[in-house]
């Protein structure tokens, strides 16, 4: 009887604490969610059921560049950002040297910098009138690099460069925080027995971090493929990332079809989410052995 | 080189030049790349001149100053700025901290379930759900209004707020507040003397990574707030636009500030441990 009672009490605490957070999370995320997935499905006049919006997605043509150059860019940005970020965590974890010590004071602070404030300093830097350009100037006249243009904006290019200005120190804290716990005893016994610096890599470091890798490109992977703000500063018109062509279906007030791209960018997150929930549970497994 | 270096043997030397080459290099990359964008800000804040072709400013002083802060709706967005952010930052301590704890501590059917409710808000893309939110505000009178907006940076923030949390309070020892229980504290008095304190860097944390979040916020706010509530965000749209590039400077510089004293005042509590700590769902 008494039992019952404080599990009773037990469960009125859980729902007590839980309900505010809950109630704000379905208003302004569940509910906004569900009310997109369906409006995706609406025809514009009549709000039938219709599949209209994303046929024409995937049909028609300038959509098509849209998701394409989205998929690869972000796929490019991901992949050059983890291999990046590992190659330098694993310096940092692993060198003694002085660079390594200022390096470790200093990357955490671009993610302390708003995106638009980034996105304007890189871009006094690298556009075409930029620093890079103007130290080009100071060459000789007539020679190969005077008056060089970057050319790194409105492109592809300019895109997945602020985007490994904002990525790589948040996957390389994460990323750390994953080589830091293993520990240098067992590197150093390893390398003892004259494992190979390859071998102790593969081995012993990537099995004992991938896990952590994975919660880095995941949420690498999920901000750049929704990106809205570098690539409306400095990306091309077209083909545009699809966070952009979103915004441009809004304004000009087509509701349904930028209901159907939230779900398309939605889709392809939640497959980049999936690995990540499966990695936490086979983590998890792995623990219970 | 010290005296101990040069006495060992050529190659070693040569491969520890080497190395330390190989170091500088990596540094002397990562400043140019990403110290190098943000310094360059600081004398184009200070310029009067700063001209086609010239590398630095030709004349400084605080003529662009004067003019960010003489433009009619800075002052009253920096200040908007500030006051959504401590009041999102607040309130999304006041609700997600509880729930946190809840998820920590308690082992409950749907738990996960909720945690995934959680990160769900990040899969989606942010500017679908500012459209869909929009809509929604359009039909329930939200649209340019303090709570609309309000709610815009809590949804960037609560993510973060129950997960960093969450890792902060599982890594407190369930027997120290056992040990405080069986002491006779209540669970309140146990909650604040004994698992507060212990998580309270983890909180923090999560608190500064709000407040920065919402300073920073500027889509949604664009979209729901405008033309009512203006933000230092929603003004460098315009600033990066259609503003001479050293007012930019100036406006980036103001905006920068705030961020990079709490960094200073948090630095010995960050650190990717707790974050990717908070990332794990087990």
């Amino acid at each position: 009887m008494v039992n019952q009672k404080s599990r009773w009490k037990t469960t009125l605490v859980i729902v007590g604490m839980l309900a505010p957070a809950l109630i704000v999370a379905l208003g302004i995320v569940i509910y906004p969610i569900i009310n997109t997935v369906i409006k995706s499905f609406q025809d514009e006049a009549t709000g039938a059921f219709t599949l209209a919006n994303y046929t024409y997605l995937f049909t028609n043509k300038l959509s098509r560049a849209h998701i394409w150059y989205t998929i690869w860019v972000t796929f490019l940005t991901m992949i050059l950002a983890i291999v990046i970020s590992y190659l330098l965590a694993l310096y940092l974890r692993f060198s003694e040297s002085k660079a390594a010590k200022v390096i470790s004071s200093l990357y955490l602070l671009p993610r302390f910098i708003p995106v638009l404030v980034a996105v304007y300093a890189l871009k006094m830097i690298i556009g075409d009138s930029g620093l890079i350009n103007r130290l080009s100037l100071l060459l000789p006249e007539g020679s190969p690099l005077y008056d060089f243009k970057p050319g790194l904006l409105y492109n592809a290019k300019g895109i997945i460069i602020a985007n490994l200005w904002f990525n790589i120190p948040f996957a390389t804290m994460i990323i750390s925080a994953a080589l830091s716990g293993i520990s240098s005893s067992i590197v150093e016994s390893a390398r003892d027995v004259g494992a190979g610096k390859l071998r102790i890599f593969f081995k012993m470091i990537l099995p004992l971090s991938i896990s952590d890798v994975m919660i880095a490109a995941t949420f690498v992977f999920m901000s750049n493929v929704s990106s809205f703000t570098t690539p409306y500063l400095i990306g091309a018109n077209h083909p545009m990332m699809l966070g952009v062509y979103l915004r441009k279906q809004f304004s000009s007030r087509n509701y349904e079809l930028a209901a159907a791209v939230s779900v398309l960018i939605f889709l392809f997150s939640s497959i980049s989410a999936i690995v990540y929930i499966y990695t936490n549970l086979k983590e998890k497994e792995w623990e219970k052995d | 080189m010290s005296m101990r270096q040069a006495m060992k043997p050529a190659h070693i030397a040569r491969s520890l030049g080497k190395k330390r080459a190989g170091g500088v290099l990596i540094l002397l990359v990562f400043m140019l790349f990403f110290y190098g964008p943000l310094l360059y800000m600081l004398p184009l804040a200070f310029a009067n001149k700063y001209e086609y072709p010239a590398i630095a400013p030709t004349q400084y002083g605080f003529q662009w100053w004067k003019y960010v802060l003489d433009q009619p709706n800075v002052v009253e967005a920096i200040v908007n700025s500030f006051l959504f952010a401590f009041a999102s930052t607040i309130l999304a301590l006041i609700i997600c901290i509880p729930a946190a704890y809840v998820l920590a501590r308690f082992k409950f059917k749907g738990r996960k379930f909720i945690m995934l409710l959680f990160l769900i808000g990040n899969a989606f893309p942010k500017i679908g759900m500012y459209t869909s939110i929009g809509i929604i505000y359009y039909r329930i009178g939200l649209m340019g209004t303090f709570l609309g907006v309000l709610l815009i940076h809590m949804l960037g923030t609560m993510m973060q707020m129950i997960w960093l949390p969450a890792g902060a309070f599982r890594s407190v020892p369930r027997h120290q507040e056992e040990a405080a229980r069986d002491a006779g504290a209540g669970p309140i008095r146990t909650f604040f003397h004994v698992t507060l304190p212990i998580a309270w860097p983890g909180i923090a944390v999560a608190a500064m990574y709000a407040f920065i979040g919402s300073l920073g916020e500027s889509v949604g706010t664009l979209m729901v707030g405008l033309p009512k509530y203006r933000t230092m965000m929603t003004e460098m749209y315009g600033v990066i636009l259609d503003f001479p590039a050293t007012a930019g400077a100036v406006f980036a510089l103001i905006i920068v500030i705030p961020n990079i004293v709490l960094l200073m005042l948090m630095r010995n509590y960050i650190g990717g441990g707790a974050l990717a700590k908070g990332f794990k769902m087990s």
